[in-house]
């Protein structure tokens, strides 16, 4: 963004400032301006122009009696600038800039990228509105890029019901050059929330499912619905979504069996048709049924027994009675509470398997599965045939009252007899009639009405259970058929479906008519057919062609087709005129899992609903995984009594409740049971509520992600990376331990052993370990199980081995050894590992103080010289050396003859490190001896070498050093070295900082490392005695080192480090120190860089 | 936005600082409450709210300064802009110091976006930074210094005139350094630290 841009945007908004730039683009918007009103009559009173004389003066024209009037002049002016601003750009833009946000009218909240300037602009140019100051009136969607909390909970009256969408809908509506639909960029927060009617009817591929499954009204008036509970006569019952609310709302009441169990269902239908004579039987078949259900539900049968016979023909229900006497008296009044969550444990299970809507909603995933390939099949296809719009012929197959009809479809006698399908037949009870077949619906019997009301009616109703086999099995049946004819199904419900037979040859009503005269052939129930231009007319169609008939409504293209294309603003006045251009499609995703029970649920105490959580928690569960999908957001539904609501008339139902939800979400999508009882109770707990009041409790899922994909990203993004990452780790630990280990071994093997001697010959280091170590080192080498690539072998220590072991390794690797000894002799190799192992041998020595003596090991590989007399000279500074000083005098016997020929071979690096003692020792020494040789090779190579430069630069590495060695770049490399090495040590506080990168998400930045820090307690940190110097030194050198880093670039990186050191200090005596000793440092860089010191303020 | 595409990244680069500097400046003479806030207006940059001087006399004076060094800016010969507070007696109370890095040889284009998320984060910083600064006496001025790497040979080009060498009364003792806000991004460093002086300095 150039301040060009900025300038010229702010000058409009300001008509009275006077820089020239906005003056000259106010000479240029009067003009326009004015002709803009003379078109416009809206404008209404004559507003001047923008010039700030007649601004001035209509303010004192009209002064302002309040606040109010104020602000409505203010928002009339700005608008007015607004379209005189308008006009001009798109007079002065290119003429083509369509007007796609004609009729949209934003207000921007709050902090957007693009600014809301620039989303002014965009406005300004394609036709759309922008307006300051909200109002409901006139602005049409909120923009904004993020909400407070406060408002995300409280959107209604933030946003009073209009979308509050992101900036990217604009910038994508304008690069697509159309006005897209808002809703995919509906803000991320409120993504979870239920979406709007709106939504509903702007979508244009809409999930009815998701429009539907929020709405109150279904729950509210179950009555209003009743008709679509007569499936397959409304289109609301359309998804699972869908018959969730519903179950809510009117769940089966059934009053005393609603948890008859399926067997006993299927044993109930066979009865009627045995009955007639002979009531034994029936007493036979109910006691070996018992013996197959656990013992919870035989209770629950038995129960049902007890009410079952007037369901069935008369005659049976005296004699059923006297059989089920002795039982059904034991169960007779208490027991009906069991029905509620408070008696049964399996209360969820039960409840689900005998719900129907229940069966319908999980109906179309089951459906799914089977038909899956099928509807894949078409699925690439249903795109291309958008055009042929005209010709398109839709049938819609819907089965009559297939509830019903399956169940009595055995029973031809009781095909003109008024059917209804119930959980319960108590003639006085306040179970509703889910479905009724048409010789009932003569008697005005509906679904979804009380028995005792439907009875009152029709005194001869019949009553059948469910029976979810049969339905399964019909459903299956009907679709295979359905299938067969037509490669475009779309299935709605379980006995409802789309075909678009546009394709198929023939008369389409000839083919409706084979279609259902199949459905019955195979089925035994009738089916209705509909065709018609589109789905709508179809289901119309349908609808007047029930029962069993067929209808087909012709095409009234002419008057259609002129409300074809319109936009989707229109689509509810297409609708009503009967246009639908929906294509036959697969049935979309399903956007939420969950289950809800608001029927029986009476919890005692706090356990009580534990238990009932954790239970439908599992059947979530369940069902989540039913889908194959997992889900991020989990929201909790609670119905609570009113204060003032009196019992239900329905039984054991939710009555008069209040609706209360809390949801989460957690960052990765679960569908584990574990995982969701947590969240569940913790989102219970959040309500803070008498679990007496509770009347309903539903647990939904949201935001899903399938299974699979999930599972793979998994794999792709962490588990790959972190597994390659961490193997690429432990091998090159690995490879440092080894070298540390072999080194040491050999150190103790070569100990006051003439081989070492000859070991030295070949070119190396002394290392001397202790005796008690021995032992340990050797065992060290056997758990080397897995010898490493033999490219990874460092040459100084293979060359260092014994011979022995040498020859053993040998044979590890099959006599390569060998070669790849001879094929690296002579050749430079990195110093780093036998460094690196070398420090590390020496912290670990460090630590052992007072048990070890020691002598730094060092390996030197380019056959560097180890002068006696230096050595001598560290054995001093050692006390207490046991096996060294047998040891030196025998390795200084053969060492002398190994100075190299010049100083070109020397390592420098090696020498730098030295203590500074030592190497004034060898360069002193080395000329000595080697006079002759040595300063022909310095002329030979001057570049090299330059000895004062060695010199000064060793001088100042060991100026603030103790005499051991550390790399010289703690900070490269990511992670930075230093976290590789804290890892491995043994000091606590170097540990911490070691783990605190990681959490800190490894910026590589050191002041979210002691943020991080900050909040562990400081003074645990004191709490360790070993190595306190050596954490002491490596820490104030890591200081250091990232002072120096940073010093010229990032001075508040540093600041903000040293005000946390600060801090700490305050509270460890550790850090007291460390402060002390790199403060000066600190001072002294800044003071080089910037010629001042840091300021650290004492407040804090 | 035209400019853009004829120049080159560190053109591109140091007129964008150029820019911020001069409502870093603003913002800061601002802060200081040097003259009455009605003598600012609200003005938006960087999608942010900022404020602009009034006055077409100090605004000039900030512009003209910092456009004037963006010639030297571009030749990398900046080494740190300060906005210096003094007293009567001409002695520094507070500066304000941005000290500037531009890398000469970043060739590739510049984020545009990346560098306005960076200079923002000064001026975010900037707002919040009062209780960090001193409070400033009675009759005290203010004035725009740069420090150079070398000083510039005499050019025929005009803006460069308006700069003229100078040399500002210095404290005796090394300043106390509090910084603000870091940023080091390629091709720009910038730094932004207040100075005092040290608490040793003699009082005058």
């Amino acid at each position: 963004m150039s301040m060009e841009s900025t300038r010229s945007a702010n000058s409009a908004k300001r008509s009275f400032n006077n820089n020239s730039n906005s003056a000259s683009s106010n000479s240029n918007s009067n003009p326009s301006n004015k002709k803009k009103k003379t078109s416009q009559k809206t404008l209404g009173v004559a507003w001047g122009s923008n010039s700030r004389s007649s601004s001035r003066s209509s303010f004192s024209n009209s002064p302002f009696s309040n606040f109010g009037s104020y602000m409505v002049e203010k928002n009339r002016k700005l608008q007015n600038q607004f379209e005189a601003e308008a006009s001009t750009s798109s007079h002065g833009g290119s003429g083509s800039v369509k007007p796609i946000f004609d009729g949209v009218s934003i207000f921007v909240d709050g902090f957007t990228v693009p600014s809301s300037q620039e989303l002014r602009g965009y406005m300004l140019k394609h036709g759309g509105r922008f307006e300051n100051y909200f109002s409901r009136r006139r602005v049409t969607h909120i923009i904004c890029s993020n909400l407070p909390d406060s408002k995300i909970k409280n959107l209604r009256s933030f946003s009073r019901g209009l979308p509050v969408v992101k900036p990217t809908w604009i910038l994508e509506s304008v690069t697509a050059n159309k006005l897209l639909s808002w809703v995919p960029y509906q803000l991320d927060q409120l993504a979870n929330n239920q979406p709007k009617l709106s939504a509903f009817f702007t979508l244009k591929r809409s999930s009815v499912s998701n429009g539907a499954s929020t709405h109150a009204p279904c729950q509210v008036n179950p009555e209003a619905e009743d008709s679509s509970l007569k499936v397959g006569t409304s289109g609301d019952t359309y998804f699972s979504e869908v018959s969730e609310p519903f179950e809510h709302s009117k769940q089966i009441s059934g009053e005393s069996d609603d948890l008859v169990d399926e067997n006993s269902n299927a044993s109930l239908v066979e009865e009627p048709a045995n009955s007639s004579g002979k009531p034994c039987e029936v007493a036979m078949a109910v006691p070996s049924n018992i013996d197959t259900e656990d013992e919870s539900s035989v209770k629950n049968y038995l129960q049902s027994n007890h009410y079952q016979p007037s369901a069935l023909v008369s005659s049976n229900c005296i004699n059923n009675q006297n059989m089920k006497g002795s039982p059904s008296s034991t169960v007779s009044e208490p027991s009906n509470q069991s029905h509620s969550t408070l008696g049964d444990p399996n209360f969820v299970e039960n409840y689900f398997k005998n719900s129907r809507l229940h069966f319908i909603g999980t109906w179309r995933n089951r459906y799914r599965k089977r038909f899956r390939t099928l509807s894949d099949g078409f699925n690439c296809t249903s795109s291309n045939i958008k055009a042929s719009a005209l010709k398109t012929a839709i049938m819609h197959v819907d089965m009559d009252c297939f509830f019903v009809s399956v169940v009595i479809r055995n029973h031809l006698e009781l095909r003109d007899k008024p059917v209804a399908v119930c959980h319960s037949d108590n003639r006085k009870g306040t179970a509703e009639i889910s479905s009724a077949n048409y010789p009932a619906r003569d008697y005005g019997i509906k679904a979804g009405m009380f028995v005792r009301d439907a009875k009152a009616l029709c005194p001869h109703l019949v009553i059948f259970p469910y029976n979810f086999e049969a339905y399964e099995e019909v459903a299956d049946q009907f679709y295979s058929v359905l299938h067969k004819h037509g490669n475009k199904v779309q299935a709605v419900s379980c006995d409802e479906a789309f075909l678009d037979v546009t394709d198929s040859e023939g008369d389409p009503q000839l083919l409706a008519s084979k279609i259902r005269r199949e459905i019955f052939e195979t089925t035994g129930c009738t089916a209705s057919a509909g065709i018609a231009g589109n789905m709508l007319m179809a289901r119309l169609a349908t609808r007047t062609a029930k029962p069993d008939g067929q209808c087909y409504i012709p095409p009234e293209r002419d008057s259609l087709q002129k409300d074809f294309g319109l936009k989707t603003g229109e689509m509810l006045w297409n609708y009503s005129r009967g246009v639908d251009n929906r294509l036959v499609g697969l049935i979309q995703e399903s956007k939420s899992v969950g289950a809800e029970v608001n029927w029986g649920v009476r919890f005692k105490d706090v356990k009580d609903a534990q238990n009932f959580l954790s239970n439908l928690c599992k059947e979530v569960s369940l069902r989540l995984q039913g889908c194959g999908v997992e889900g991020r957001t989990f929201t909790l539904k609670i119905k609570k009594r009113r204060k003032d609501a009196e019992e239900p008339t329905k039984y054991m139902g939710h009555g008069d409740c209040e609706n209360l939800s809390h949801s989460t979400t957690v960052p990765v999508a679960t569908d584990d049971v574990e995982v969701l009882q947590r969240i569940t109770k913790q989102l219970f707990g959040s309500f803070h509520l008498d679990v007496k009041e509770i009347r309903g409790v539903g647990l939904q899922v949201s935001r899903l992600e399938s299974t699979e994909n999930s599972k793979q990203g998994l794999e792709r993004n962490s588990l790959k990376s972190w597994l390659t990452s961490a193997s690429a780790r432990t091998e090159e630990l690995c490879k440092n331990n080894y070298v540390a280990k072999e080194s040491s071994n050999q150190g103790c093997e070569g100990e006051g052993d003439e081989t070492l001697g000859q070991l030295c010959g070949n070119s190396v280091g002394l290392s001397i370990q202790m005796d008690s170590n021995t032992s340990n080192g050797a065992a060290c080498l056997n758990e080397v199980s897995v010898p490493p690539p033999i490219c990874h072998l460092d040459m100084g220590v293979l060359k260092s081995l014994p011979p022995e072991l040498f020859s053993e390794l040998n044979e590890i690797y099959g006599g390569k050894l060998v070669d790849f000894v001879a094929k690296n002799k002579g050749k430079t190799e990195n110093m780093n590992h036998t460094l690196r192992a070398y420090s590390h041998e020496k912290i670990e020595g460090a630590m052992k103080e007072g048990q070890a003596a020691l002598l730094p090991s060092m390996v030197f590989q380019n056959e560097i010289p180890v002068e006696n007399k230096a050595k001598q000279h560290i054995a001093k500074e050692v006390p207490a050396v046991s096996g060294a000083e047998s040891f030196v005098p025998a390795s200084g016997l053969t060492k002398t003859d190994l100075i190299p020929s010049s100083l070109s071979q020397v390592d420098t690096a090696v020498l730098q490190q030295l203590p500074e003692e030592l190497k004034v020792d060898i360069l002193e020494h080395l000329p000595a001896h080697r006079m002759q040789v040595f300063s022909p090779n310095v002329l030979l190579y001057p570049t090299e070498i330059p000895l004062e430069a060695l010199g000064t630069k060793t001088a100042e590495n060991n100026s603030g050093s103790k005499d051991f060695v550390l790399d010289n770049n703690l900070w490269f490399g990511t992670p930075p070295h230093w976290v590789e090495k804290f890892k491995v040590s043994n000091c606590l506080i170097l540990n911490i900082l070691a783990e605190m990168y990681y959490k800190s998400g490894s910026t590589g930045n050191l002041s979210p490392i002691l943020q991080c820090i900050s909040s562990v307690s400081i003074h645990q940190l004191d709490a360790f005695q070993d190595g306190w110097d050596e954490a002491m030194y490596i820490l104030c050198e890591l200081l250091k080192q990232y002072i120096k880093l940073k010093i010229e670039l990032d001075i508040e990186e540093i600041y903000v480090c040293f005000r946390l050191l600060r801090r700490f200090a305050m509270k460890s005596e550790f850090f007291i120190q460390m402060y002390n000793i790199v403060y000066p440092y600190l001072q002294a860089l800044v003071g080089e860089n910037y010629g001042g010191n840091l300021h650290m303020s004492l407040k804090d | 936005m035209d400019r853009k595409d004829n120049q080159s990244p560190q053109g591109e680069t140091a007129r964008i600082l150029v820019e911020f500097l001069e409502v870093a400046i603003t913002s800061i003479v601002f802060l200081k409450g040097v003259y009455p806030s009605g003598a600012f207006e609200r003005r938006r940059y960087m999608n942010l709210v900022v404020q602009r001087a009034c006055h077409p006399q100090l605004r000039d004076y900030i512009h003209s300064a910092v456009f004037g060094l963006l010639p030297f800016i571009q030749k990398g010969m900046v080494e740190r802009a300060a906005v210096i507070f003094f007293n009567t007696d001409g002695i520094p109370v507070e500066r304000f110091v941005f000290k500037l890095a531009v890398n000469q040889s970043y060739g590739s284009k510049v984020e545009d976006a990346n560098l306005e998320f960076s200079l923002r984060s000064f001026l975010i910083k900037l707002s919040v930074s009062e209780s960090l600064t001193k409070v400033l006496p009675r009759d005290y001025r203010w004035e725009i210094t740069a420090y150079f790497r070398s000083l510039p040979e005499a050019s025929a080009n005009k803006d460069v005139e308006q700069w003229i060498p100078t040399d500002t009364r210095q404290w005796e003792q090394p300043p106390l350094l509090t910084p603000i806000k870091s940023m080091s991004s390629e091709p720009l460093c910038v730094q932004l630290y207040i100075e005092h002086p040290s608490l040793s300095e003699p009082k005058p």
